[in-house]
C-alpha cells in the first residue's frame, strides 16, 4: 500500500469525520440539555443541505456561498426553535406521563413529515450544487475544494460551539441546566428559554453539516437517514452527554470508516461502524466517556 | 349492544367483505391486517409494558426471512417453514429483551433500533444467501393468486392475535406488564419477576411479529430488505399512536385506518404520508388518547347524553 493513498484516505476520513462530529455534538447537545434524543436530526441535516443548494442555484449565485452558509444554518436554527416551541415544550409542562417516549415519538414522527415533505415539494431528484472552491493543495496531496471548505466550516463551528458554551454567561446556564435542571431553575435560569435555544443551536449544527456537505454529498429526501445512523453510532461510541467523546468519536469513526474501505473492502463501509460500536460497547458499556449513569 | 356482540358483528362484516369487493381492496384489507397484528404486538411491548423497542420491523423481517430461507434453501414444507420463522423470530426477541435488560428508555430505544440497522444490513450485505436487493422469490402458502382465502387467514389470525393479548392483559401477567411500566422498581419490590417478564414479553411480541412476518412474505411471494428500513418502525408507531395507544382496539383501529388510507389517497403520492405525520404531531399534542379514545367519548356520548367523564391521559383502565 503507497503511504502517499494511505495518507490521502486518511486525510479524507478526517474530513468527512469532522463533519459526523456536527452532528453528534447536536445530537449529545440536545440530550444533556432536554433529556431527548432528537430521531429527526438528519432530517434537519436534509434541510440544511436543501436551503444551500437552494441559497447558491437559486437566490444568490455560486459566487456568494460564503454567505449562503450562515444564512442556511440560522435558517435551520430557527426552524428548530419552532419546532420545539411547539411540539416539545408542552413536554416539561407537565401531564405527560413518560418525557422520552412522548419526545422519541413526536421526533420519529417529525422525520417521517419531512422526508415527504420534500419529496412533496422538491420531488425525489437528487440536487448538488456546482462546487464553489477551487482544489487545494495540501502538501504533496490535492484535496477537494469544497471538502476543504467543509472541513474548515466544521472546525470552526466547532471552535466557536465550544467557546459559547465553556466561555460565555449563556453557555454556563446550559451547563448548569444540563446538570440539574431544578437547580438552575432556582438560580433564575430561564429553563424553557435555555430548551428552545439549545434545541435550536443543535438542529443548526446538523443543518450546517448538510449545507456543508451539499456540495460533496448529493442533495436528496433520504440524504438524511444515513447521516441520523452515523450520528447515533458516534455518540454511542463516545458516550452519551459527553461533547469530547463525540468529537473523538467522530473523527474516530470517519477514520475507520474510509481506511477500512481501502484496506477492507468498500462495499461494507458502513459496517464498520457498527462493528467499533459494538467493540466498545463490549469494552466500555458506557461509551469512551459516558455518564455512569445507565439508566437514563 | 354490548361490546361481545359488537365485536362478533364487526368480525362476522370484516368476514363477509369479500362477497362485496373487488380483488384489489381485499388485497389491501389483508395487508391492513398483517399491519393489525403487527401494530398490537407492538403496543404489548411498547404500550403496556414501555419498553419502547424501535426493533419490531426488523423482527417481521428476520420471521420472513427464517421462513422464507427454509422453504427455498432447505425445501421445507411452507406451513412449517413459518413456525420455525416465528419461533427465530421470537429467540431473537428473547435474545435481545436479555441483552437489553438493564437498559432504560433512550438506551433501550437506541440499542433496539441499532440492533434493527444491524439486520436489515446484514440482510442486504449477504446476497449469497438472501439475495439481498435483488429480492428473494418466496412459495406461496396456498396454491392460489386470488387474495381471498389469505384474507380470510390474516384476519383469522389477527383476531386470534387480538384476542390473545386481550387475554394475556387480564391475566396475572397483564398486570405485572403493566406493573414494570408505570414503576420497574415498585414492580421488583412487589415481587415482580422483571428480568423473566421483560424476557417474556419480548420473545413473545417478537415472535407474533416473526409470525405475520412470515406468513406476508409467504402471500406476497417476493421479500426484499426495503421492508425492514426504519420507515416501516415509523409506520408501526404512526399506526398505534393514532388509533390509541394502551388500548386494544386502538391499533387495530389505526393500522386498517392507515393502510386503506394511504390505498385510497395513493394518488396524492408522498403528501399522504405528510398528513399522517401531522395528525399524529396533533394526537400526541392535544388530544393522546387518539382515534380510539375519540371513539368511546362518542359512544359515551349518544347512550348517555353527555360524557361520563374526560380521558387526561392515553394511560386510563385499559378494555
Amino acid at each position: 500500500m503507497d503511504a502517499t493513498l494511505l495518507t490521502q484516505y486518511a486525510l479524507a476520513g478526517l474530513v468527512i469525520g469532522a463533519i459526523y462530529c456536527l452532528m453528534a455534538v447536536g445530537i449529545t447537545f440536545i440530550y444533556s440539555v432536554m433529556r431527548m434524543i432528537n430521531w429527526a436530526m438528519g432530517e434537519f441535516y436534509m434541510i440544511g443541505g436543501y436551503v444551500q443548494y437552494l441559497l447558491i442555484a437559486d437566490w444568490l449565485g455560486p459566487d456568494r456561498w460564503y454567505l449562503a452558509l450562515p444564512l442556511a444554518i440560522a435558517g435551520v436554527g430557527a426552524l428548530g426553535m419552532v419546532v420545539q416551541r411547539v411540539l416539545l415544550r408542552p413536554m416539561f409542562a407537565g401531564g405527560i406521563e413518560r418525557l422520552d417516549e412522548y419526545a422519541t415519538i413526536v421526533t420519529i414522527s417529525l422525520t417521517v413529515l419531512f422526508r415527504n415533505l420534500a419529496v412533496v415539494i422538491f420531488g425525489p431528484y437528487q440536487f448538488s450544487p456546482r462546487d464553489y472552491a477551487p482544489p487545494v493543495q495540501l502538501g504533496p496531496l490535492p484535496v477537494n475544494g469544497s471538502r476543504f471548505v467543509a472541513f474548515l466550516g466544521a472546525a470552526a463551528l466547532l471552535g466557536l460551539f465550544a467557546w459559547v458554551v465553556r466561555r460565555t454567561w449563556f453557555g454556563l446556564a446550559i451547563r448548569s441546566v444540563a446538570q440539574n435542571r431544578v437547580g438552575a431553575l432556582c438560580a433564575g435560569i430561564d429553563l424553557s428559554r435555555i430548551d428552545m435555544l439549545a434545541f435550536g443551536i443543535g438542529v443548526a449544527l446538523a443543518g450546517a453539516a448538510g449545507a456543508l456537505l451539499a456540495p460533496v454529498f448529493l442533495v436528496y429526501p433520504q440524504s438524511g437517514a444515513l447521516s441520523t445512523v452515523k450520528g447515533f453510532e458516534i455518540i454511542v461510541i463516545g458516550g452519551l452527554g459527553s461533547l469530547g467523546g463525540s468529537i473523538v468519536g467522530g473523527l474516530l469513526l470517519g477514520l475507520v470508516e474510509s481506511l477500512g474501505s481501502v484496506l477492507i473492502s468498500p462495499a461494507f463501509r458502513d459496517v464498520y461502524g457498527f462493528g467499533l460500536l459494538v467493540l466498545i460497547l463490549a469494552l466500555r458499556p458506557t461509551g469512551l466517556w459516558g455518564e455512569r449513569a445507565r439508566e437514563a | 349492544m354490548r361490546p361481545p356482540v359488537l365485536i362478533a358483528c364487526g368480525l362476522g362484516a370484516a368476514a363477509l367483505l369479500p362477497l362485496l369487493l373487488g380483488t384489489y381492496p381485499i388485497h389491501v384489507l389483508t395487508v391492513a391486517c398483517y399491519y393489525v397484528i403487527l401494530a398490537s404486538s407492538w403496543n404489548l411491548i411498547a404500550g403496556y409494558t414501555g419498553l419502547f423497542s424501535l426493533a419490531h420491523h426488523a423482527f417481521a423481517g428476520i420471521g420472513a426471512y427464517a421462513s422464507a430461507l427454509l422453504a427455498v434453501r432447505a425445501g421445507a414444507p411452507v406451513p412449517a417453514a413459518i413456525v420455525c420463522g416465528g419461533l427465530c423470530a421470537g429467540a431473537a426477541g428473547y435474545g435481545l429483551g436479555s441483552v437489553t435488560l438493564r437498559m432504560r428508555a433512550l438506551y433501550l430505544a437506541l440499542a433496539t433500533w441499532a440492533f434493527a440497522e444491524s439486520a436489515r444490513i446484514v440482510v442486504s450485505m449477504e446476497y449469497g444467501v438472501t439475495r439481498g436487493d435483488l429480492g428473494l422469490a418466496v412459495p406461496l402458502l396456498l396454491p392460489t393468486s386470488s387474495p381471498r382465502p389469505y384474507y380470510e387467514l390474516f384476519l383469522v389470525c389477527a383476531a386470534a392475535t387480538v384476542a390473545g393479548l386481550a387475554l394475556l392483559l387480564r391475566s396475572r401477567i397483564g398486570y405485572r406488564l403493566r406493573a414494570i411500566r408505570d414503576d420497574e422498581t415498585v414492580a421488583r419490590a412487589a415481587g415482580v419477576d422483571t428480568v423473566r417478564w421483560k424476557r417474556f414479553v419480548f420473545g413473545m411480541s417478537s415472535g407474533i411479529a416473526g409470525l405475520a412476518g412470515a406468513l406476508y412474505g409467504h402471500y406476497v411471494g417476493l421479500l426484499s430488505p426495503a421492508a425492514m428500513q426504519f420507515d416501516e418502525m415509523a409506520l408501526i408507531i404512526i399506526m398505534v399512536i393514532l388509533g390509541g395507544q394502551r388500548t386494544l382496539v386502538g391499533p387495530v383501529i389505526g393500522a386498517v385506518v392507515v393502510e386503506v388510507a394511504s390505498e385510497g389517497l395513493r394518488a396524492y403520492g408522498q403528501l399522504r404520508m405528510v398528513v399522517f405525520a401531522l395528525l399524529v404531531l396533533a394526537i400526541m399534542r392535544v388530544y393522546p388518547p387518539g382515534l380510539a379514545g375519540l371513539g368511546r367519548a362518542l359512544w359515551t356520548r349518544l347512550r348517555h347524553g353527555q360524557p361520563r367523564r374526560r380521558y387526561h391521559r392515553a394511560s386510563g383502565p385499559a378494555t
